[in-house]
C-alpha cells in the first residue's frame, strides 16, 4: 500500500489528519518536539515521584523506538501511562493481562511475520508479571524462538497492588506480605534468579541492566534489538514508595545495589557468560540497606536476629562478585565507576 | 467530555494533556550558578571555574581572555600565587586538587608567545582619566579594569621602571625578569593606559593636585619601609632588615658575611630570603616563625603563610626551620649580636576569645648567630600620604579599599592586610569598579555576592578518577640564582589538569538532568537557555522528585522552594 | 466438492481455506484432531500460516489475541478445561472487541474428569461477550466457521463456534467441502481498522474509570444485539453462494402446526430429527426449533417461532446447579412477556457424553403429559445410581 492510499485510509476512517512524510508541519516545532532523542513514553504519565520504572521505560524506549510495538503486562507501567482517555506511549501498544504479556507479544510477532514486517515486538512486565505470574507464558515465549525483546522492570515486589512479596523480593526485605514483626524478619526465601533460568532456554541474549547506569542500560537494549530472536533484559527499578527511600535517591539506590554486588549487571548469550560490569570497589551491603526504609529492621545494632540477616545478604552479594567474577582484574573502563561517567557534552564512553 | 472509542483505545502522546506539574509539593528544581570554591577563593577574582570550562572546549584563547578578564597577569601569578584556589579546590578530596596555578601560568605564556590581545575596547578620547599611584600589580590590575569600565588611567611610578614589589621582592628563582618584562609591556600597550616613570607622590606630582586633576586616584604605592624591630629593646647595630636585604641583593649579588644566619619572620619574602641566603653559601640559616608547619597537628589558621611549594623546595635544599617559637633576646658581644635565645610558643585563646602568643617557659635555648634578619613586615613610605596613613597604612574601612577623602582609594600592600601579588590584582579590580561607580554618580559598586558552592552539593560519583599532573621542578643541586626553578607543565598536563575541573556550581552540559527526569520534564535546547545552561525545566510535568539535583554531577541544579 | 471427512480435518480444511495469518492452539480432547490436521497442512505446504504451539490454552488465546490486535487473521481452537483456562483472555479479547474465530469442541467440565461431550464449557463463558454459534452437523460448522470469520470482521466481535466433542468432531460425513476461489470471493481480506501500527500508534487495553465502564459494557451489549441480523445476513449470503444455509439465528422445522415444540441447540437437533422421524406417529408431531445463534440471543425470533406452541421442551447440554438449565432459563425469560407463552418444560439431557437416543423424541413428548412434572430435570438421570441422600 502506498503512503498516500494509507493516508488517505486513515483520513476517512478517523477524521484526522496524520501529516504526510513530507508535508512541512504547519508550525514551528516547540522545544519539546524538537528532542534530540525518541520519546516513546511522555510526560504526563502518573508515576510517582522518582519512579525507575517510569525512568527505566523512557530511557529503554529511546534505544528501541520507533519502529517497534509493545505487549504490556499489567502493573504499574501499565496503569500510570494509560489511564483513558490518555495515553503517555508513542508507540502502538497494547496491554491484555497480567500474566499473558509474553503471549500476546508472541501473536504479535507471529502476525509481523505473516506480513513480512520488521516491526520490532517488545514486551514489558513488572516483576510480578515476569518472575511469578507470567513465568510460565515467558518460558513459552523464549522456547518458541519468538523475534521479542522482553524487558522485566524489576522492582522486587507487587507495587500496584500496595508493595506485597514477589518471587524477586530480595531476601528479608519487608512487604506487607512480608512483613517484619516480632516473630519475622521480613521476606524468609531468596530472590528468584530469574536470569539464570532465562539463560538456561539458551537464548541468543539475556541481560541484566540498572536505571543507575543508563548508557549501560541503552546499549543492552541496542544490542538486543540487534538480535533475531528471543532476548531478554531485566532492569533494576527502584521504587521510592515501596523501598521507602526518597524520591531524589532512586539513582542512589539503585547505584549501590549494582556496587555492593546484590544485582549483578551480567549478560548472557546462548547461556552463557559473556560480560559483566566489574564494580570498581564493592560498597558494603549495609550502605545499601540503610537507605531504605524496607530493611529497617535490619539496621537494629544490638538485634542479632538483625546482624544475621544482613550476613546474609552481604553472604549473597559476595556470592555474587565470586560467582560472577564482578570483583575484576583491574580498573575497567566500563566498571561500576567508569560505565557512568561524564564529562562536558555528555556521557563519557567507557569511561574516559 | 471525552467520547469513548471502541474497545476504549487512546491516541498516542495523549498524557501530555495531563499536567503533572501540580504535583510538585513544596520544592523545585532550579539552576544555580553558584561560586566555584576556586573563584570564591580566589584573591584576585578569578572564575577559574569559567576559564577550565573553556579549556575543555579546548578554546585556549577564550579561556585566557575569561581569565584576564579578573587576573591581567596570569603568567606573573601563574608563577608567585599562594594559590588558595587549589586549597578550596572540591577535587582535593577525589583524587588531588586541580593544578590550577600551573596551568594559569602555562596559559598566560602561552598568551605572551602568540601575541594575544588583551580583550578591552580602547575608551573614549575624552573618557574620564583615573590617576593611579604606584605600578606594581595593584596598579596595573587597576589601570587594566578602568579601561574595562570604559576609563583611562594614568599611572605614576617613582622608579624608572614599571612593576613594583614584583621586581624587588620576588627572586628571578620564581619570577623571571622576561616574563615580567613581557607581561607588563604586553598590558601597558592597552589603549587607555598611560605610565608615567620616575614620578614620586610626594616630589613629582601631589595628592591634591592628582585629586584635582582626575576623576579619581587610586594608590597603590606599596610598602616600602622595614617596621622596626627589636627585642626587649636591643637593636644590633648591623641590623638587615629582611626585605631591604633582599633588594640589595638584587642589585649587588652579595650578602653579608655570616655562616649561621637567623631569620625572624614567616612570610615569602622571609622564605625567598632563607633560601637565598642557603644558596650563597651560609652553612645555617634557620626561620624561627611563631606559626606552625602544615600538617595533621596544625589548625589550618595556624600554618605558615608561605606557598607550600616554596616550603617544601627550602626544607629541600636544608633551610631549618623552627616553628612555634620566637626570638626572646639578643645575646650582644657589644653591638654586635653573637646569639639569640628561642622560646617555644602557641597560639591559645584567651578568656576573651581573642588569640593570644604564649611563650612557655622552660623552653628556652641559645643559638650562635653570625646574622640576625628581621623579616617581620613592612610598612607604607609616608611621602606625599600625610594624614592618610593610620598605624603606617593605608587603612580602609570597605573592601573597595576607599578612604576618608573623596575620591581617594587604596590598594595592595599599603592596605596593611594583604600580603599577595593576587590580592593586589584583586584590590586594583575593586578600586577600579569603586572608581568607576564614583565616576558614574552610581550608588555603590556591586561585588559578586552568590555563595560559593560547598563540596557536599556536588555528585562526585560522575568524575572518572584522573590523576593530578606535576610542573617540573629543577633539582636542589642545579638551582642558581637565576635559573627558573618551576617549569611548565606543558600543554598536554594542562589540558588534562582542564578535564579533570568538576565544574562546580556550572552545567557540564553533561546530559545527566536529561537523561534521568523519570517525567521528561527536562528539555534539551541546542541553543543556550536563558540561564546559560543547555536544559530548560518543564514545571508542567515536573512532579519535584529532586532526582536531577541528586544527580547533577556539578550541584548547579538545585531543589529550591516552590516560588 | 463433496468426500467423506472427519469433522476435525473438515474443520481443518475450512480454516484453511479462510487463510488466517496466525493459528494458535494447545492440544486437548476432543480438538486434537483439528489442531493436528492443521498442523499437517501446515508442514505439507498447503496452508501458510504462522502456527504458534503455545504451552497452554491460556497462551493460545493470548496469541491470537495478540496476533488479531496487529491486524492479523487469528484462529485458535480448543475445549473443556482449556475454555476455562483462557476464560480471563476470552472475556479480555471481547472487551477489546477484537475480532477472531475460535472453534470449541464442546466437552464435559472437570470434576470429574469426563472428556465426553456437554455444553459446560461454553455455558461457562456465556457472558464474555463472545458470539456463540451452535452447530448440528459437520457441514454446519465447515460453514459456520467460514461465515464466522466474516461475522467477526464485520461486527468486530469475537466468534466462538462450538461443536459437539467426539459427536461432530470424530465422525465422519459427507461434506461439501467450498472452493479455495469460492471462500476468496466471498470472505473479504482481513483489514482491522484499530490495528497496533506504527504509523498510527494507539493504546489499547486502558484503564477506564467509574465515569466510562458502564458505557463501555452498553456498547459492547448494542454490539451484539446489532449482529443478530449480520449473523443471519451472512448466512444468507453464505446461503446465495453455496446453496447451505446453517440457519440464521434459529430455525424452525418439523410440523408448523404442531402444538408442542422442542428447542435445542448443536447435534442434538439431528437426533430430534432422526427421532420425530421415526416417533412422530406414536408420540405426536412437533415443532422443532434449532437455536443456533445463542450469543447474541435471538429473543425476537424465538418469539416469532414459538407462535401457536402450547408446550415448549427447551433441552439443556449443561446445567446451573442450583437453577437447573440455563438455555431454559433464558427461553422462559425472553418469552415472559409473551401474551400466548408455551408452557416451558427444561430438562438437561446428555451430560458428561451420556448418549442420546432417538427414542429420546416419544419420552420428551410423553414428559409434557405429567402436570406434576417440574419445570427442570436431568431427564436421564438415574436415580438408582445415587446414594439416597444424594439423590
Amino acid at each position: 500500500m502506498t503512503d498516500e492510499t494509507r493516508l488517505s485510509e486513515l483520513r476517512a476512517k478517523f477524521g484526522r489528519v496524520p501529516p504526510a512524510p513530507d508535508e512541512p508541519s504547519p508550525k514551528p516545532l516547540t522545544l519539546r518536539e524538537k528532542q534530540p532523542r525518541f520519546e516513546g513514553l511522555v510526560s504526563g504519565h502518573r508515576a510517582c515521584q522518582g519512579c525507575g520504572e517510569a525512568l527505566a521505560a523512557r530511557l529503554v524506549m529511546e534505544s528501541a523506538g520507533p519502529d517497534v510495538m509493545v505487549a504490556n503486562a499489567t502493573g504499574c507501567l501499565e496503569v500510570f501511562t494509560t489511564p483513558w482517555p490518555q495515553s503517555a506511549w508513542h508507540v502502538p501498544w497494547i496491554h491484555s493481562l497480567f500474566e499473558n504479556a509474553p503471549a500476546v507479544a508472541s501473536g504479535m510477532e507471529a502476525a509481523m511475520k505473516a506480513q513480512g514486517k520488521k516491526t520490532k515486538v517488545l514486551a514489558f512486565g513488572g516483576d510480578g508479571g515476569t518472575y511469578d505470574i507470567g513465568f510460565q507464558a515467558l518460558s513459552g515465549m523464549l522456547e518458541r524462538y519468538h523475534n521479542i525483546l522482553y524487558v522485566c522492570y524489576d522492582n522486587e515486589a507487587y507495587m500496584n497492588t500496595g508493595i506485597q512479596r514477589s518471587s524477586s523480593t530480595p531476601h528479608a526485605a519487608s512487604t506487607t506480605t512480608s512483613p517484619a514483626g516480632k516473630d519475622r524478619m521480613g521476606k524468609r526465601h531468596l530472590k528468584k534468579d530469574l536470569l539464570s533460568i532465562i539463560a538456561a532456554h539458551h537464548v541468543p541474549y539475556a541481560a541484566s541492566a540498572s536505571v543507575a547506569f543508563p548508557a549501560d542500560l541503552q546499549r543492552k537494549v541496542r544490542y538486543a534489538m540487534g538480535i533475531e530472536g528471543p532476548t531478554f533484559i531485566v532492569v533494576h527499578s527502584p521504587c521510592p514508595l515501596g523501598w521507602k527511600h526518597a524520591s531524589a535517591l532512586t539513582i542512589e539506590v539503585a547505584r549501590r545495589a549494582v556496587e555492593c554486588g546484590l544485582f549483578p549487571l551480567v549478560e548472557l548469550e546462548r547461556g552463557s557468560l559473556s560480560n559483566v560490569m566489574p564494580i570498581r570497589s564493592p560498597r558494603p551491603v549495609r550502605d545499601y540497606l540503610e537507605v531504605q526504609g524496607r530493611f529497617a529492621h535490619l539496621m537494629k545494632d544490638k538485634d542479632p536476629r538483625a546482624e544475621k540477616e544482613r550476613d546474609h545478604l552481604q553472604a549473597l552479594a559476595d556470592y555474587n562478585i565470586a560467582t560472577f567474577g564482578l570483583a575484576g582484574a583491574a580498573q575497567d573502563a566500563n566498571d561500576t565507576g567508569g560505565a557512568a561517567a561524564v564529562g562536558r557534552g555528555g556521557p563519557l564512553v567507557g569511561g574516559m | 467530555m471525552a467520547v469513548l472509542t471502541r474497545g476504549a483505545y487512546a491516541l498516542p502522546g495523549t498524557s501530555l494533556d495531563f499536567k503533572t506539574g501540580n504535583w510538585r509539593s513544596t520544592e523545585v528544581p532550579a539552576h544555580v550558578h553558584a561560586k566555584a570554591p576556586c573563584h570564591g577563593a580566589c584573591p584576585a577574582g578569578e572564575d577559574q571555574q569559567a576559564w577550565f570550562g573553556l579549556l575543555q572546549q579546548n578554546n585556549l584563547e577564550g579561556a585566557w581572555r575569561e581569565l584576564v578578564s579578573a587576573n591581567p597577569l596570569p603568567a606573573i601569578t601563574g608563577r608567585v600565587c599562594p594559590h588558595p584556589c587549589e586549597t578550596a579546590c572540591n577535587r582535593v578530596t577525589l583524587d588531588g586538587a586541580l593544578a590550577i596555578h600551573n596551568v594559569e601560568r602555562w596559559l598566560g605564556d602561552r598568551a605572551i608567545e602568540h601575541g594575544w590581545a588583551y580583550p578591552a575596547a580602547a575608551p573614549a578620547a575624552d573618557a574620564p582619566v583615573v590617576a593611579i599611584v604606584g605600578a606594581g600589580p595593584a596598579g596595573l590590575s587597576a589601570a587594566w579594569h578602568c579601561v574595562r569600565l570604559g576609563l583611562r588611567a594614568e599611572i605614576f611610578e617613582a622608579l624608572p621602571e614599571a612593576g613594583g614589589l614584583l621586581r624587588s621582592g620576588i627572586p628571578p628563582t620564581r619570577l623571571p625578569r622576561d616574563v615580567i618584562d613581557a607581561e607588563i609591556e604586553r598590558l601597558l600597550a592597552v589603549p587607555g593606559i598611560t605610565l608615567n616613570l620616575r614620578a614620586r607622590l610626594g616630589r613629582d606630582v601631589t595628592l591634591d593636585g592628582l585629586r584635582r586633576s582626575h576623576a579619581a586616584v587610586l594608590l597603590g604605592p606599596g610598602c616600602q619601609e622595614g617596621k622596626d624591630w627589636s627585642v626587649q629593646g636591643a637593636v644590633p647595630v648591623d641590623l638587615h632588615e629582611g626585605l631591604a636585604l633582599l633588594r640589595e641583593f638584587m642589585d649587588v649579588g652579595a650578602f653579608p658575611p655570616g655562616d649561621r644566619v637567623i631569620v625572624h619572620g614567616g612570610g615569602n619574602t622571609a622564605m625567598d630570603l632563607c633560601r637565598m641566603l642557603k644558596r650563597a653559601g651560609a652553612g645555617h640559616v634557620t626561620l624561627v616563625t611563631a606559626s606552625g608547619l602544615p600538617g595533621p597537628e596544625t589548625d589550618p589558621g595556624d600554618v605558615i603563610n608561605v606557598v607550600p611549594r616554596e616550603l617544601e623546595e627550602a626544607l629541600e635544599e636544608g633551610v631549618e626551620i623552627i616553628a612555634h617559637a620566637t626570638i626572646n633576646r639578643l645575646i650582644m658581644k657589644g653591638s654586635k649580636v653573637t646569639g639569640v635565645e628561642v622560646v617555644s610558643l602557641r597560639k591559645l585563646k584567651g578568656a576573651d576569645g581573642r588569640t593570644k602568643r604564649v611563650s612557655f617557659e622552660g623552653t628556652e635555648r641559645v643559638l650562635p648567630v653570625d646574622l640576625v634578619v628581621p623579616c617581620v613586615g613592612e610598612r607604607v613610605s609616608p611621602e606625599g600620604l600625610e594624614g592618610l596613613l593610620r598605624g603606617g597604612y593605608l587603612r580602609s574601612v570597605d573592601a573597595w579599599g576607599r578612604l576618608a577623602a573623596d575620591g581617594v582609594i587604596a590598594m595592595g600592600d599599603a592596605r596593611g592586610d594583604r600580603g599577595t601579588v593576587a590580592e593586589a590584582i584583586g584590590d586594583g579590580r575593586r578600586a577600579a569598579l569603586a572608581a568607576a561607580a564614583l565616576v558614574a554618580g552610581a550608588p555603590e559598586p556591586q561585588e559578586d555576592a552568590r555563595e560559593v558552592l560547598q563540596a557536599n552539593a556536588l555528585n562526585t560519583r560522575y568524575y572518572p578518577p584522573r590523576a593530578r599532573s606535576a610542573a617540573p621542578k629543577l633539582p636542589v643541586e642545579a638551582r642558581t640564582f637565576e635559573a627558573e626553578i618551576e617549569g611548565c607543565i606543558g600543554s598536554d598536563a594542562a589540558l588534562a589538569e582542564a578535564a579533570r575541573c568538576l565544574s562546580c556550581g556550572n552545567c557540564l552540559a553533561c546530559d545527566n538532568c536529561w537523561t534521568f527526569c523519570p517525567d521528561n520534564a527536562v528539555i534539551k535546547t541546542v541553543e543556550l537557555a536563558r540561564d546559560g545552561s543547555h536544559y530548560v525545566f518543564d514545571l508542567d510535568y515536573c512532579k519535584g522528585c529532586g532526582l536531577c539535583a541528586a544527580e547533577c554531577p556539578t550541584g548547579y541544579i538545585q531543589m529550591v522552594a516552590e516560588a | 466438492m463433496r468426500e467423506a471427512l472427519e469433522g476435525s480435518l473438515a474443520i481443518a480444511r475450512a480454516v484453511a481455506l479462510c487463510k488466517p495469518d496466525v493459528v494458535a492452539a494447545y492440544p486437548i480432547t476432543p480438538q486434537t484432531h483439528i489442531v493436528e490436521n492443521l498442523s499437517r497442512l501446515v508442514a505439507e505446504g498447503e496452508m501458510h500460516t504462522e502456527f504458534v504451539s503455545v504451552e497452554s490454552e491460556f497462551s493460545a488465546a493470548s496469541v491470537v489475541l495478540g496476533a488479531a490486535a496487529a491486524g492479523a487473521r487469528a484462529y485458535t481452537a480448543t475445549a473443556s478445561q482449556g475454555v476455562l483456562l483462557m476464560a480471563e483472555v476470552l472475556f479480555n479479547i471481547a472487551g477489546l472487541r477484537i475480532p477472531l474465530v475460535m472453534t470449541v469442541a464442546n466437552r464435559a467440565v472437570s470434576a470429574p474428569l469426563s472428556i465426553w461431550n456437554d455444553h459446560g464449557d461454553s455455558m461457562a463463558v456465556r457472558d464474555s461477550g463472545w458470539i456463540q454459534l451452535h452447530c448440528v452437523d459437520n457441514q454446519e460448522a465447515v460453514d459456520t466457521t467460514i461465515q464466522a470469520f466474516r461475522i467477526a470482521q464485520e461486527t468486530e466481535l469475537p466468534v466462538m463456534v462450538c461443536m459437539d466433542g467426539f459427536v461432530l468432531t470424530h465422525t465422519m460425513e459427507i461434506i461439501d467441502m467450498p472452493s479455495q476461489e469460492e471462500v476468496a470471493g466471498w470472505l473479504p481480506p482481513f483489514d482491522f481498522a484499530r490495528k497496533l501500527d506504527p504509523t498510527d500508534p494507539k493504546s489499547f487495553g486502558m484503564l477506564v474509570t467509574p465515569e466510562y465502564f458502564a458505557e463501555i459494557r452498553h456498547a459492547h451489549h448494542a454490539a451484539m444485539t446489532r449482529a443478530l441480523p449480520v449473523i443471519d445476513q451472512i448466512d444468507r449470503d453464505w446461503a446465495a453462494l453455496t446453496g447451505r444455509s446453517s440457519g440464521g439465528l434459529l430455525e424452525v422445522e418439523g410440523d408448523p402446526a404442531a402444538e408442542v415444540g422442542i428447542l435445542a441447540m448443536g447435534s442434538t437437533v439431528g437426533t430430534l430429527r432422526a427421532g420425530m422421524a421415526a416417533h412422530a406417529e406414536a408420540a405426536g408431531p412437533a415443532r422443532i426449533i434449532k437455536l443456533r445463534a445463542f450469543r447474541p440471543f435471538p429473543a425476537e425470533a424465538l418469539r416469532e417461532a414459538v407462535k401457536g406452541l402450547k408446550h415448549l421442551i427447551v433441552i439443556d447440554r449443561a446445567i446451573s446447579p442450583g437453577l437447573g438449565g440455563i438455555v431454559g432459563t433464558e427461553v422462559a425469560a425472553v418469552l415472559a412477556d409473551m401474551a400466548d407463552r408455551p408452557r416451558i418444560h427444561n430438562h438437561a439431557i446428555g451430560l458428561g457424553g451420556r448418549d442420546i437416543p432417538e427414542t429420546i423424541y416419544a419420552d420428551l413428548m410423553a414428559a409434557i403429559r405429567d402436570p406434576d412434572a417440574p419445570a427442570f430435570s436431568v431427564f436421564d438421570v438415574d436415580l438408582e445410581k445415587l446414594a439416597p441422600e444424594d439423590r
